[in-house]
Order: C-alpha cells, then sequence, then structure tokens
C-alpha cells in the first residue's frame, strides 16, 4: 500500500494539468449531483415535515351551507371512519375568485377564514410567516408575496364578481390550502374584514374540514368518499376539495422538472469525467510503458500498479467531490429561492450527509470501475517486453491521407493524419459534443416553447386555453347562451366544464365535459384515437390508462353522485391539470352519472375586445347567476411567468455549465495531444512550419470529429427530444411531447458549437509557441 | 571571389545556467560562401552546436548579427526564422528526426509542400532524391521505424533537399550511425556538394570532416583556426595529412 500511495503521489506530480482538469469534472458534476439529490431527498420530505408540523389534514373539503349544520353532518360521517384519526371542522367563506398576481391573475376556489380560527384549527391550522402591525386587512399565503404582494399594500380581490379591497397584513403558509394549484386556496381575514364580508353575501358561508388519516395513501379514496357522502345528502351543494395525493405532487412539478434536468446534466457529466479519465490512463500507459516495465522488473506487481492509479483518481475524486458538494451548499439558496417562488413552501437550506455520502459513493464507485477496467492492460504487460520495445506509438496498418495522393491543403492534410491517428482522442470528442449537442436541444426546446412563446408549452400542459371562461349556475345557462350569441364580440362559444368523478377500481378522475370535442380550441389533447362523441364514450389519461392497463376499446365503469355508468374508451388524453388522472366525456355521458349544478363556458373573442369589460357586461346582465369569469390568458400569463424565469435560469446554466465542461475536455485532450506530439511539432518547426500553421493544424484535427458528432448529435436529438422531455414529464401526465423543434436556432447553435470548439482548441494551442526547435536538437 | 551567403558580426550567445550566465560563442565574425563544404570541428562544449542552430536561425544569438545575403535574419521573430528556414535552409539531424507517424515519402512531402505548390513538379524531384539516396519505392512508403538507420538518415537527406536549399546544414550526420552507414551518408553528402550544394557540418569525427573544403575549429566560443582543403578526392592521402596537421595545431 505504502508503495502505491508514492507511486500515486508520484503519477499525481507529474500530471498537475490533467489532475486540475479531471478534478473540475468531477467538482461539476459533484456539485449537480448533490443538489439532485438534495431536491430528491429532502424537498418533498420538507412538505411532509410542514405538513406534520402543522398537523394538516390529508383530505380538505369546504361545503358550503351553514356551518354548524354542516359540521353536525359531516362529525358523525367522519368519526364513523375508522381511517380517520383526528379533523377540524370550522366556519368559513367559500367562493371562486381571482387577484392580480405577476402581470397576470391567479383564480382559484377561496376558502376565506376568519385568523383566530385559521391559527388554532386542531387539523389544518396555517402559521403566520410574516406578520405585522395591521389590524385589518388579508393574510396572503407566502407563494403570493412579491413586489406588488407586500406587506402595507393593498390587493383587490374579485370575489366571484364583486372586487373588494384588502390590506395586506402578512403571509402565511398553509402546505394543503396555500397555493391556486391545491385546488382550493385559503386567504385569511381578520375579524373585522371577515366580518365584513360575511355582511356583503359575496361569499357563501361553509364548513372547512380537514380530516388526518391513519394511512395517507388512503386519501384519494377518502376524498371521494367524502364528496359522494355530500353529494347524496345535499345534491346541489358546492364543495371545493382536494387530497394529500394530489397536493403533495402539484406543489412540487416544478422541483421534479429541475431535478431532472440536474439529475441528467449531473450523469452527463460524470460520464464526460470517466470518458477523459479512461483516455487518459490508456494514453499514459503507452507512453509510460517502459517506465511500468522498469516497475515491474524491479518487483512491483501489477496490482500495485493499479492500485496506485486507484488511489490517483479516486484520491482525486474525493477531494473533488467533497469540494463540490460543499459548493452545491452555496448555490442551494438561489436555487431554493426559484424553488420556492414555485412551491409556495418555505424551506431551510441545511446539511444533509445522506445526498452527500451518495454523492461521493456513485462518483467513487464510478471512477474506480472505470479506472479498473482502463488499467487492466498493466497487468498483461511483460517487464522485458516493455523495456525493450517500449510502445508503438503508430500503427502500420496503413497510412493514413497519403500527401501524395490528396490536392488538399498542406496544414489541413497533416490536420486529417493526427485525425485519422487519434481514435481515444475521437471518442472523447465525440462523447463530449454528443452530449453537448443534447443539450443544445434541449436549450432550442425550451426557448422555443416556453421562453420566447409559451403556446404550445401550454396547450401541452394545460391543455384547452381560449380566451374567456364564464361559470353559472345551471338554470341561467340558457340566459347566458342566448346572450353570448347575440354578441358579435364572441368568435366561439363552448361548454367546458370539469367535475370529479371516480373510476371503479381505480381512483379520482377530473372529467372535462364538452357538447362537441370538435369545438375546443386544442385538438392536440387526444393523442391516440379519438374525442368521445357518443354518450357511452369516454377518452382516458394516457398515463393513467398505461398505469391501469387499459387500451382503447376497454370499457371502464365511473361512479359520481351515487350513479354508476361504464363507458368504452374511445381515445387517449394527455393533460396534466391533474397530473394524469383526467378524462373527457360528451355532457350527454356526464348526465348519466349527475347533475351539473352550474356550468363553464369558454369564450374566444375578437381580438380588440375588452374581456374585463365583456366580463363586467356578463355579470350586471345574468346578475347573481355567474360564479366566476376568468381571463384566461391574464391567468396563465400569472402562473407561467415564474416558469419562464426559472426555465431561463435553468437553460442558461446548462448551457454555461456544458460550455465549461467542453472546454476543460478540450484542455485536457489538447494537452495530451501536445505533449504526444511535442517532438513532430519541434521537427516541423525546425523544418520551417510556423506556430500559427502549427496551432491551425492542431485545430483542424479536432474539427472532423467536432462537425461529425455535432451534426449526428443535432440530428439524433432532434429526433429523441421530444421522447426523452415526455419522459421528464411523465411525473405530471406526459406521455408524448409534441414540442416544436427551433431547426434554425439549433443549427446556429450547432455552428456556434463548432466555432467555440476550434476556437478553443486555437486558444490552448497557443502553447505550441513554447515549442522550440531548439529544444528539440539540444535534446530538451 | 566567391558569393556571401551567411555573415556573422560579433555574434555571441549566452546561456544561464543555474542562475550562472555561460558565454557559448564569443564575438564571432564569419563569413559562410555559397558553393563551400564548411565543417565546423572542435571538442565537445566548444559551441559547434550553439553556432550551427545560430547560422541556420534555429536560434537567436545574445548579441551580434547574423545576415543572410542582405537580410539580418538575427531580427526575425520565430515565425520570420520558421520562413527563412523553410526557404533557404535544408537540415539533417543526428538523431534524424523522421516524424514516426509518416511514411518517408510523407516526411518529405510535408517538407517540399511548405514551400512549393506544383504537385507534380515536387513528386518528381522527391523521386529523384529518393533514387539518388538509393531508396526503392517500396521503401519510401514505409514508416521510419520500419527501416535501418542508415535508410532513414538518407530519407533525412532528402527531406533535407526537397526544396533545393542555398544551405544545407548537417549536425553530426554519422553520430548515430554504424561505420559503413555512415560513410555512405557522407558520400551522398560529397556528391550533393559536388553537385553545387553548399554544405555546413558540424562533426568531431576526423573522417567525416575530411569531406569539406573549408574547416573551421571552434574552442571555447571563438574560431581559433581555419584550414583551406582541395575539393575531396577519394583516396587522398595529403588532404588528411594536412587536416591532421590543422587539428593537431588547434590542440585536437
Amino acid at each position: 500500500m505504502e508503495k502505491s500511495i508514492l507511486l500515486a503521489r508520484s503519477n499525481l506530480q507529474k500530471a498537475k494539468g490533467q489532475a486540475a482538469g479531471i478534478v473540475v469534472l468531477i467538482l461539476l458534476a459533484a456539485l449537480m449531483l448533490n443538489l439532485w439529490l438534495m431536491l430528491s431527498f429532502d424537498y418533498k420530505k420538507n412538505f411532509d415535515r410542514c405538513h406534520e408540523r402543522l398537523q394538516d389534514g390529508h383530505v380538505t373539503i369546504a361545503v358550503d351551507g351553514e356551518p354548524t349544520e354542516m359540521k353536525e353532518f359531516l362529525e358523525p360521517l367522519l368519526r364513523r371512519d375508522a381511517r380517520t384519526t383526528a379533523y377540524s371542522v370550522d366556519a368559513s367563506m367559500h367562493m371562486v375568485g381571482l387577484f392580480e398576481y405577476n402581470g397576470g391573475e391567479i383564480n382559484s376556489e377561496f376558502i376565506f377564514l376568519e385568523k383566530e380560527t385559521a391559527l388554532s384549527r386542531t387539523v389544518g391550522r396555517v402559521e403566520i410567516v410574516e406578520d405585522s402591525d395591521f389590524t385589518s386587512g388579508i393574510y396572503m399565503p407566502v407563494l403570493y408575496r412579491s413586489e406588488e404582494v407586500a406587506v402595507g399594500r393593498t390587493i383587490e380581490i374579485s370575489i366571484g364578481s364583486h372586487p373588494m379591497t384588502f390590506t395586506v397584513c402578512g403571509f402565511f403558509n398553509s402546505p394543503m390550502a396555500g397555493s391556486h394549484n391545491c385546488s382550493m386556496c385559503e386567504l385569511i381575514l381578520t375579524t373585522d374584514q371577515y366580518e365584513k364580508l360575511k355582511e356583503t353575501d359575496y361569499a357563501p358561508e361553509a364548513a372547512l374540514c380537514s380530516v388526518r388519516l391513519q394511512d395517507k395513501e388512503q386519501s384519494e379514496d377518502y376524498e371521494v368518499m367524502l364528496k359522494n357522502e355530500v353529494s347524496f345528502q345535499y345534491p346541489n351543494t358546492r364543495m371545493a376539495s382536494n387530497s394529500y395525493a394530489l397536493v403533495s405532487q402539484s406543489r412540487y412539478i416544478s422541483q421534479m422538472i429541475c431535478a431532472g434536468i440536474m439529475s441528467a446534466t449531473a450523469f452527463f457529466v460524470l460520464l464526460i469525467a470517466l470518458v477523459v479519465i479512461v483516455s487518459n490512463i490508456i494514453n499514459d500507459i503507452q507512453e509510460n510503458i517502459k517506465n511500468l516495465g522498469a516497475l515491474k522488473a524491479v518487483g512491483y506487481t501489477g496490482c500495485q500498479l493499479v492500485n496506485a492509479l486507484l488511489l490517483q483518481f479516486l484520491g482525486l475524486t474525493l477531494a473533488a467531490a467533497v469540494a463540490g458538494a460543499g459548493l452545491s451548499y452555496l448555490l442551494f439558496p438561489y436555487v431554493n429561492e426559484m424553488m420556492v417562488s414555485q412551491t409556495g413552501i418555505p424551506y431551510e437550506v441545511r446539511f444533509l450527509p445522506a445526498p452527500l455520502l451518495l454523492t461521493i459513493a456513485v462518483l467513487s464507485g464510478a471512477v474506480a470501475v472505470a479506472v479498473r477496467l482502463a488499467a487492466r492492460r498493466i497487468h498483461r504487460i511483460e517487464p522485458i517486453v516493455a523495456l525493450r520495445q517500449g510502445v508503438a506509438t503508430h500503427n502500420f496498418r496503413r497510412n493514413h491521407v497519403p500527401l501524395a495522393e490528396n490536392q488538399a491543403p498542406l496544414t489541413l492534410l497533416l490536420a486529417l493524419k493526427t485525425t485519422c491517428s487519434g481514435l481515444k482522442q475521437n471518442l472523447t470528442v465525440g462523447i463530449t459534443m454528443l452530449v453537448l449537442s443534447l443539450v443544445i436541444v434541449f436549450s432550442g426546446l425550451m426557448k422555443e416553447n416556453i421562453i420566447t412563446d409559451m403556446t404550445p408549452f401550454l396547450a401541452m400542459i394545460v391543455g384547452e386555453t381560449a380566451d374567456s371562461c364564464i361559470n353559472v349556475n345551471a338554470a341561467a345557462e340558457e340566459a347566458l347562451l342566448e346572450k353570448i350569441h347575440a354578441d358579435k364580440r364572441v368568435e366561439k362559444a363552448y361548454l367546458y366544464h370539469s367535475a370529479e368523478v371516480r373510476h371503479i377500481g381505480g381512483v379520482c378522475l377530473l372529467a372535462t365535459m364538452c357538447d362537441d370535442f370538435s369545438q375546443v380550441n386544442n385538438q392536440g389533447v387526444i393523442i391516440e384515437g379519438r374525442y368521445p362523441c357518443f354518450e357511452n364514450e369516454i377518452a382516458l389519461a394516457a398515463k393513467y390508462a398505461e398505469e391501469q392497463g387499459l387500451k382503447i376499446g376497454d370499457e371502464i365503469t365511473l361512479t359520481a353522485d351515487g350513479r354508476e355508468a361504464a363507458y368504452l374508451i374511445a381515445g387517449l388524453t394527455q393533460i396534466s391539470n391533474n397530473l394524469g388522472k383526467d378524462c373527457l366525456l360528451t355532457r350527454k355521458g356526464y348526465e348519466r352519472l349527475g347533475e351539473l349544478a352550474n356550468t363553464s363556458y369558454y369564450l374566444n373573442l375578437t381580438e380588440d375586445t375588452d374581456i374585463e369589460a365583456f366580463h363586467q357586461e356578463i355579470k350586471e346582465s345574468l346578475a347573481d347567476e355567474v360564479n366566476m369569469t376568468i381571463n384566461i390568458l391574464s391567468t396563465i400569463e400569472g402562473s407561467s411567468s415564474v416558469y419562464v424565469s426559472l426555465m431561463t435560469a435553468i437553460v442558461a446554466a446548462v448551457l454555461a455549465l456544458s460550455g465549461i465542461v467542453a472546454a476543460f475536455v478540450l484542455y485536457l485532450l489538447v494537452r495530451a495531444l501536445l505533449n504526444r506530439k511535442k517532438r513532430d511539432y519541434g521537427i516541423l518547426k525546425a523544418l520551417g512550419f510556423t506556430t500559427r500553421q502549427l496551432v491551425l493544424q492542431t485545430a483542424l484535427s479536432f474539427m472532423p470529429t467536432i462537425l461529425a458528432s455535432t451534426a449526428i448529435g443535432l440530428v439524433g436529438c432532434s429526433f429523441i427530444i421530444n421522447p426523452l422531455t415526455a419522459l421528464f414529464l411523465r411525473g405530471i401526465g406526459i406521455v408524448k411531447c409534441t414540442f416544436r423543434l427551433p431547426i434554425g436556432f439549433i443549427a446556429l447553435a450547432g455552428i456556434g458549437m463548432a466555432a467555440f470548439a476550434f476556437a478553443t482548441v486555437c486558444v490552448l494551442s497557443l502553447k505550441i509557441r513554447r515549442i522550440a526547435p531548439r529544444a528539440l536538437l539540444a535534446g530538451e | 571571389m566567391k558569393k556571401v551567403l551567411l555573415r556573422t558580426t560579433n555574434l555571441s550567445k549566452s546561456f544561464s545556467n543555474g542562475g550562472v550566465l555561460q558565454h557559448v560563442l564569443k564575438n564571432i565574425d564569419l563569413e559562410l560562401y555559397e558553393g563551400d563544404f564548411t565543417v565546423i570541428m572542435g571538442a565537445s562544449g566548444a559551441g559547434k552546436s550553439t553556432l550551427l542552430y545560430a547560422l541556420s536561425g534555429m536560434d537567436t544569438p545574445t548579441l551580434g548579427t547574423i545576415a543572410f545575403g542582405d537580410q539580418v535574419i538575427s531580427d526575425l521573430n520565430s515565425d520570420e526564422l520558421a520562413v527563412f528556414r523553410r526557404r533557404h535552409c535544408g537540415f539533417v539531424f543526428q538523431q534524424i528526426y523522421l516524424i514516426e507517424g509518416m511514411s518517408l515519402m510523407d516526411n518529405v512531402l510535408s517538407a517540399g509542400l511548405l514551400v512549393q505548390k506544383d504537385r507534380k513538379a515536387l513528386l518528381r524531384r522527391a523521386a529523384e532524391l529518393f533514387a539518388a539516396v538509393g531508396l526503392s519505392e517500396e521503401t519510401q512508403k514505409k514508416f521510419p521505424t520500419q527501416i535501418s538507420g542508415g535508410e532513414a538518415q538518407r530519407a533525412g537527406i532528402v527531406r533535407a533537399l526537397i526544396n533545393s536549399p542555398q544551405i544545407l546544414f548537417a549536425d553530426e550526420p554519422t553520430g548515430a550511425l554504424n561505420s559503413q552507414t555512415g560513410l555512405d551518408v557522407l558520400k551522398l553528402l560529397t556528391e550533393f556538394h559536388e553537385q553545387g550544394q553548399s554544405v555546413v557540418m558540424v562533426t568531431h569525427d576526423m573522417r567525416s570532416a575530411c569531406r569539406g573544403n573549408r574547416i573551421l575549429y571552434l574552442k571555447d566560443g571563438v574560431i581559433l583556426g581555419e584550414c583551406k582543403l582541395e575539393p575531396y578526392r577519394h583516396g587522398d592521402p595529403g588532404r588528411q595529412e594536412k587536416l591532421a596537421a590543422f587539428l593537431t595545431e588547434m590542440g585536437w
């Protein structure tokens, strides 16, 4: 062991530049790996910790009606169910509404709670994370804390169709109801404001029920049970509900995507580091075979020599992994800030030993395997043969690119000779450029479909979009249709309403219904088969169908409002609104299960229509029958701007990281090449080659592989990027991506990448200046 | 009157060795003439190779000037010196220094294509030279490690002459060869000299030095003496005696 340590130390001292390059690659891999593991291991656990700390419910349901009466109805129901461990039923008010946020609008089912009630609930209490001296006003979920929504500022909230203004007194955290992604969003009012709102009658009274279960896996079933019971007893009552299963997923979509990208980047960097290590070891063995032969001759065993290499690279890996993981803690607060702006649940950065140990173990393990595989040849070295023959640095099978037979310029011909004789160099460059191509195509995809224009992303994630959505009570549906059909500003109006149903033998599904699906704007929701046309047909979420082993032509049975009906699967969809637990039904199809208490209509309006004014007119003409109006584009802008910022940051970071990685790989390769060809370059200089010619020759020698692998990489990745992205987004119900590929951007980026590589090699090759012909002659 | 090819004025070269300045060449004034076979002799460490590197533009002097015709080459930067070398100089090295990854033909053409654009003419010249040094077409396709030292040095001579240089610099060209192959190489150099090629050769071997018509003896960085001989004729005992007497006088 002592001998191996001595050898490893000696090796390290001889190759400081190479060691530095490998350290940087491992460091970057460790940085990304540890960030990914921290996000994956602890970020979602933070939700659970917060959920436990606040004794939040696994099922939350708000039922409109007189709170005491509702409580009397609900409590026996809850107590009767053996799965219930604790619950809290409290008075609240419930109404759909919206407020301005981030340049757009947030609309949700708002649950208004009186401050003291919200803070003292035994199950589902909130915690104030920012308070103030203001004694009259509103506490908002911490997710919406921004420049516009800040303590002391006023916020206008449309409750139903009635705007009300509140002073922001502070912010609170609620895992199950602190975001519009939770199916309901709590808003906490001071006592006076709560009473004031109660007097206006804008928001009906409701009972807010939060239930803790013995097994949180039962949350969806329990939610369905509760809703069925309530619907059975109060058929036309409005409800809003959520379950732990849904909320714990939906609040972490961004974190999931971000973690996925980080893990992919980490493994790509690690792969490149391993290729570089293997390439370096093979080169070192070739160049030092006489020394290795001498060491074997004086008694070193093959194992000792391999162990020396293992020690050398594992030492570097360990140091770099610890440093990279340390560096990730410096970066994590910024990542955390981005994540919290999406999840809305505060997270305190802390030291996590498990991700660190796993990072070190993965990196060390991978490096150890790579070193062992690359160094196998050492065992086969015969000392006498190695000492006598050294190593053949050139194989004589073929004189690549004979100068006598080719007409191209000399520098290019000599460069091609180098290219043809450097298999390992080509392999390393090829893999690096392939990885870089994937990054470029991914960045192009994100730029084209999210950053520059979010429409394709929204079409895939949100599903259907229109200009306006109007929800009215069922009784007012005829009046609404009469009015909008007579209005020239309305280009198209169609029923697009969602309600929950339950798949017998499965889970709760969000059913979206339409009279005629050929009317909907986004026809891309169906990825296989067709929309349902008849009342016994259904289009089912592809992800859910796959999980359940269902396919087109199969029959499934749904239940709602105490009734059951069977449906034939006519098509498969992908909508991520309910994380891939969705279905489409015709209106008549849904009415086999239940009646619609209210209906939502989607409207396409003429371009110059003032949507807000249009909504106001509808509200005025239909008085209290309008439950909600949504300016859809504005709402999307509100929630999507954070996505755009997040994606921009991720793309910029991934591009920068890739640039750094590529530069380091090229540095290591150029360094190895110059070492290998130092003698040749000395001879060529003596013969009259200038530094410029040799630099150009070196850079050109990389270009065939760079150009070929970039072209193959860009074309190949263009084909696989959509399936790959679908794989990343699978968690939110996406099984097939049809993102547009920005061919121009990808082509330009490819040219830029090749130019960057060429320029980098040119700069790195300037070291050739220091190769003096005299040194060669003097035997230096 | 012979044409002066290279002229040095106060040529000095010093090296710092462990902080101690070593003056290897000291104020050398020298003229090298067209058509001469100049031999630079001297004991080890006398500065022979340093003088050769300086004269050929492989190295720059510490002080003094070197002029090639009207062009002062001692003022040129490294790239300008490279251009000077490719246009005017040919080199034959003791260690031969062929590029191992290239065939003999490609070694020659890599130097030739630096200067000549007419590939056909170049290939013709290469073929003539290879034939002149006795290397077959089959051998031309081989790699340096597949041939003998003598064959490699003959290929080295072809490479040195491919651009028809005005001066051929040879640094101990027989130093790494056995007696017979060394003789073959000297014979080739003599033949090319006889065809008008100017040659400057560094050697410490009297048999090699005999081939020159002008012998310079270098000692401690200065040219101690010069011996002029008639053009080389095989089996001329007087020539060897004259050289031996000169060398004895120089303290050889």
